[in-house]
């Protein structure tokens, strides 16, 4: 490992010039894909509550939209930089593309920590960064949709702010809407569900049953909760979840062998995920620092919290008794650790595929809201798990008749589809 | 399914009806009786008939998936529908609150992939882990619902077998089930529902979805006539869907050992009048209004001249003519068309009846008791005709002896006297009778009558005294003019039930319909009566006695001393006596 520090979008480039090689991609189109479509960056003023005014840092990367308007998140984290921003706008694309959903890929973000902001401070950098991209993004060119620390809430105050601005509704602006002003149904539980719809899929292929399997899971916000539910429901056992406590500024794993109770944890969780630890001792929940989430000795792991968190360093702690990654949070894998889990064995459900359940029930949510006639959840969700599964069935049998990892196969899938859209259009 | 058996019903695949397996599950769970029997229809069936063929007819079980008692359990749990049953509310609004509540959605993909896979209509009917006859007799008892399943739109296919799936579930807490676990001294807790969601038997005529024929046999025959044995079994064929037959409506009757003999019927033109003229079928027309809670709501019920539209009765059907008042087989000449099957039954085009026969006979052999069936036929040109085996159900029949001498049924203390009775056994603690006062009887009150009988019931049921129930026309029928049209569970508190025919109402009983198999099952006796029976009924004596409780048409008595039933299953004969058995011959009069 060198000493520069981990550059996502990099990473990112990395990961497409592999494929592009692959695919033997002309250099036209390596180029209009390795980089960004468009990018916007721009500062939002907002007035504190104690009077002050703040500037915030605010981006919004289209990486592609050759085959539909843009879709991703809005995320506020202290840590966004323009590259983070600009791995996950491309990440998006490729993830719409593996799930042949007619959508193309961006990404948002403001630098910040909501935990320190009020209600009303958070609604003036949403409408702020509207304001400054109300012509840019919309229905037609690129929807946004709840992140890291964004919430339902966030994306009503946009959608406000937008609407006021075009002087007309457009409820399929942006997705992760409130259920009953204009969200779907089942997209809270989506990317959760669709996880375990790909690991159910994987477990079917290496021939063991769910019940059978033990599963440690990072994270503790909606995609983890809902990944632990359904697991559960399916009967696997998690035994040990880890979340990010808010106070002392660093995460600890909560183990219990006999298997965590989805409810119970779930009661004592702030509303970013954070599990209060004295409560969890008292309900026998063992704590241990952060990373022992990695080392359990389980089937399964479902990295859901944030990217690079199973690196070089860490790789080597997993037990030998792991056979499926499902990566639920968006490039948790790095490539070196990536490379040490194929040489072991190790199924990997790549993030492309295992977390685009949230992105395919955004678009169900947009089709909706386009529409303005909602679906009931059984549809939503009936509709949701074949598209994954028909996705996860088409990535692995890529790599079956080609002898790819599932993630180059997911790649290939994606990369090829988006390459010849843009040929499609004539751009390239 | 025992732990470390082979699973004989393997997980649904995706690609459903192109996988090899026609009989797959969704959930993990119990199948239900009803799937449990098909599984075991499927295999004996596979032994009997290893070429897949019977008489020249493909015999097999259509393809389903079975959604198993898990997918039940999870949706009651997670939807939080306990607190709604718990306040006992009418059908349609448990059939409500169940659709608002969202299936599990583990299964949700199954479903979706099955409804991508399949356009052909699909019929959603409950397999109860009670429905099997060997642990309580709920047949008919929970929904079935057809869908037509052609929706171009997936979504609309896939929201109708949503709806389908909710109402078969919902209907494990409607009024008749409860009332059913009720009289079975079963816990509405005890109870699991799993759905089948299966092909149905049938050809597409244009907005109409049916089977040629749909057939109920049963290898004991209640009612025996002519030449016809007990023990030969009987037959009951229908143009259409089944529901002709098993909701009692007239259908066409004869023992599998004499198909050609004639049916009891006087002339040509009873049975013009007195045969099937209307048939059941799936309506495959858009447009329909939307009632996610009504059984019916994609059936049609259609006349002859559809069927003969539909060029279907070509095999099932003989004209009329009515200048001679002959019947001739088939459809070759002008004149009315009545349903007498007699292209099949009489000249064996194709065989149905050995078909039929031989089908009966290896489930009879398979299963080691009396067994009912029910099965579809369709006549597809240029394929070979197809019998689809839709149910099997093991018959109660009972073993015990029980002897009537000859002296006993002339003696003046007889009530009534059957010699087409049905059951086998005692009963001498019966104390209270309620009937349709035969003066006040017409058809068109029939209803009346069954809300009058069903209040009785319920405060007979509720003081825990049975009685003996008589009345005229079918018992159970679902057409309000040719008897009384109650279910069972309103019903549930007789003991004993006599069916009287009346003037003006000369119906044949009825046999192969789910209430007589819950008759049975439950072990009630059934008394069938000619009007003109020597002796008749003996309405005076019933009429002298002090009334419990008077209605506009029926009449409930309660008695000093218990009358005595005897019923002799084996030469089905039935009688009640006015007094306890062994008394003296009580005086001509009230004994109450």
């Amino acid at each position: 490992m060198s000493n520069k520090p981990f550059n996502s979008f990099e990473m990112a480039q990395a990961q497409f010039d592999a494929v592009a090689d692959l695919l033997g991609l002309d250099s036209g189109t390596r180029d209009l894909l390795r980089n960004p479509l468009r990018e916007y960056a721009f500062l939002i003023p907002v007035r504190m509550d104690d009077g002050s005014v703040r500037v915030f840092r605010g981006f919004r990367v289209q990486h592609s939209d050759a085959r539909g308007p843009a879709k991703g998140g809005i995320r506020f984290h202290p840590m966004e930089t323009l590259d983070t921003v600009r791995a996950l706008a491309m990440w998006m694309t490729w993830k719409c593309a593996t799930v042949d959903i007619p959508l193309g890929g961006g990404k948002g973000g403001v630098v910040c920590d909501p935990h320190g902001l009020s209600a009303r401070e958070q609604e003036g950098i949403c409408r702020g960064w509207v304001r400054q991209l109300a012509r840019n993004v919309g229905p037609t060119r690129d929807v946004p949709a709840p992140d890291v620390m964004t919430s339902a809430q966030h994306m009503l105050w946009m959608l406000d702010e937008y609407e006021t601005i075009h002087g007309q509704k457009a409820p399929g602006f942006i997705t992760g809407k409130p259920v009953g002003m204009g969200g779907s149904l089942g997209r809270t539980e989506a990317t959760g569900f669709g996880v375990v719809f790909t690991l159910r899929e994987a477990l079917k292929e290496l021939n063991v049953r769910a019940s059978d399997t033990l599963a440690s899971v990072q994270g503790f916000g909606n995609v983890a909760q809902y990944a632990i539910q359904l697991y559960g429901q399916l009967g696997g056992t998690v035994v040990c979840v880890s979340s990010w406590d808010q106070e002392d500024q660093t995460s600890y794993s909560f183990r219990k062998t006999s298997g965590v109770k989805y409810d119970e944890l779930r009661g004592i969780t702030d509303r970013f995920g954070g599990i209060d630890k004295a409560k969890a001792r008292d309900l026998g929940y063992e704590v241990l620092p952060g990373d022992e989430w990695l080392a359990q000795d389980v089937d399964v792991l479902i990295p859901s919290a944030l990217e690079n968190q199973i690196t070089a360093d860490n790789v080597k702690k997993i037990s030998g008794r792991v056979k499926i990654v499902a990566e639920g949070a968006n490039g948790p894998t790095s490539p070196d650790a990536d490379r040490f889990l194929k040489e072991r064995g190790v199924f990997m459900i790549p993030d492309l595929l295992c977390n685009a359940g949230g992105v395919t029930c955004s678009y169900f949510e947009q089709v909706q809201s386009n529409m303005n006639y909602y679906w009931e959840k059984d549809e939503v969700l009936g509709k949701l798990d074949v598209k994954m599964t028909s996705a996860f069935a088409a990535v692995s049998e890529m790599a079956r008749k080609n002898k790819l990892y599932m993630r180059q196969a997911a790649y290939v899938i994606a990369v090829s589809r988006v390459a010849e859209a843009c040929r499609d259009r004539g751009w390239v | 399914m025992g732990e470390g058996t082979h699973d004989p019903v393997p997980r649904f695949e995706r690609r459903f009806f192109a996988g090899p397996d026609a009989i797959t599950r969704i959930a993990d769970g119990e199948l239900g009786g009803k799937a449990s029997g098909l599984v075991r229809a499927r295999d004996l069936l596979a032994r009997a008939f290893p070429e897949g063929r019977v008489h020249g007819f493909a015999v097999g079980v259509p393809r389903m998936a079975v959604l198993a008692t898990g997918a039940f359990e999870a949706f009651l749990e997670r939807n939080r529908l306990a607190g709604v049953l718990a306040e006992d509310l009418p059908d349609d609004r448990v059939a409500l609150a169940f659709q608002q509540a969202d299936i599990p959605v583990e299964v949700l993909g199954d479903l979706r992939a099955l409804v991508e896979e399949v356009r052909t209509p699909l019929a959603v009917r409950s397999s109860s882990r009670l429905e099997d006859a060997r642990l309580g007799p709920f047949a008919g008892v929970f929904a079935t619902k057809m869908i037509p399943n052609h929706d171009p739109a997936a979504d609309a296919r896939f929201r109708r077998l949503t709806e389908a799936i909710k109402l078969v579930w919902a209907s494990t807490y409607f009024a008749e089930a409860r009332a059913y676990r009720a009289a079975a001294g079963v816990g509405d807790a005890d109870e699991r529902m799993a759905v089948v969601v299966q092909d149905v038997v049938g050809l597409r005529h244009g907005d109409r979805y049916y089977p040629d024929v749909s057939a109920v046999a049963r290898t004991v025959n209640f009612y025996p006539t002519g030449r016809a044995r007990r023990e030969e079994g009987v037959v009951e064929l229908a143009l259409g869907l089944g529901k002709t037959i098993v909701d009692g409506e007239a259908a066409w009757t004869y023992s599998p050992a004499w198909p050609k003999a004639p049916p009891p019927f006087g002339s040509a033109r009873d049975v013009v009048r007195q045969t099937q003229n209307r048939f059941w079928a799936v309506d495959m027309s858009h447009g329909r209004p939307h009632d996610p809670i009504a059984e019916t709501e994609f059936l049609a019920r259609c006349g002859l001249e559809d069927a003969d539209y539909d060029g279907t009765l070509a095999r099932t059907a003989s004209t009329w003519d009515a200048r001679s008042d002959r019947l001739s087989p088939g459809v070759g000449a002008e004149g009315t068309r009545v349903l007498t099957f007699a292209p099949l039954l009489l000249l064996r085009d194709p065989p149905l009846n050995d078909a039929v026969a031989a089908v009966l006979r290896a489930c009879e052999e398979a299963l080691g008791e009396a067994v009912e069936i029910e099965l579809a036929a369709t006549f597809e040109r240029g394929a070979a005709p197809r019998l689809g085996f839709l149910q099997v159900r093991p018959m109660v029949v009972a073993a015990e002896t029980v002897e009537i001498a000859e002296r006993d049924l002339a003696d003046p203390a007889l009530l009534v006297v059957s010699h087409r009775a049905m059951g086998n056994g005692v009963e001498d603690g019966i104390r209270d009778v309620v009937y349709v006062r035969p003066e006040t009887f017409e058809t068109r009150h029939t209803r009346a009558a069954a809300a009058e009988i069903e209040r009785l019931n319920a405060a007979l049921v509720a003081a825990g005294r049975p009685y003996v129930l008589i009345g005229f026309g079918r018992w159970g029928s679902a057409d309000p003019w040719l008897g009384i049209p109650v279910d069972w569970a309103r019903i549930r508190g007789a003991r004993v039930i006599v069916e009287s025919t009346a003037p003006g109402l000369d119906v044949e009983p009825s046999q192969g319909s789910h209430f007589f198999h819950n008759l049975t099952s439950f072990r009630v006796s059934y008394l069938w009566v000619r009007h003109d029976a020597s002796p008749p009924i003996d309405w005076a004596w019933l009429d002298a006695l002090p009334a419990a409780t008077e209605g506009a048409l029926t009449r409930h008595v309660r008695l000093d001393r218990a009358l005595a039933v005897r019923v002799d299953g084996r030469s089905g004969v039935g009688a009640i006596w006015r007094r306890p058995p062994g008394a003296p011959p009580a005086d001509r009069g009230p004994t109450a």
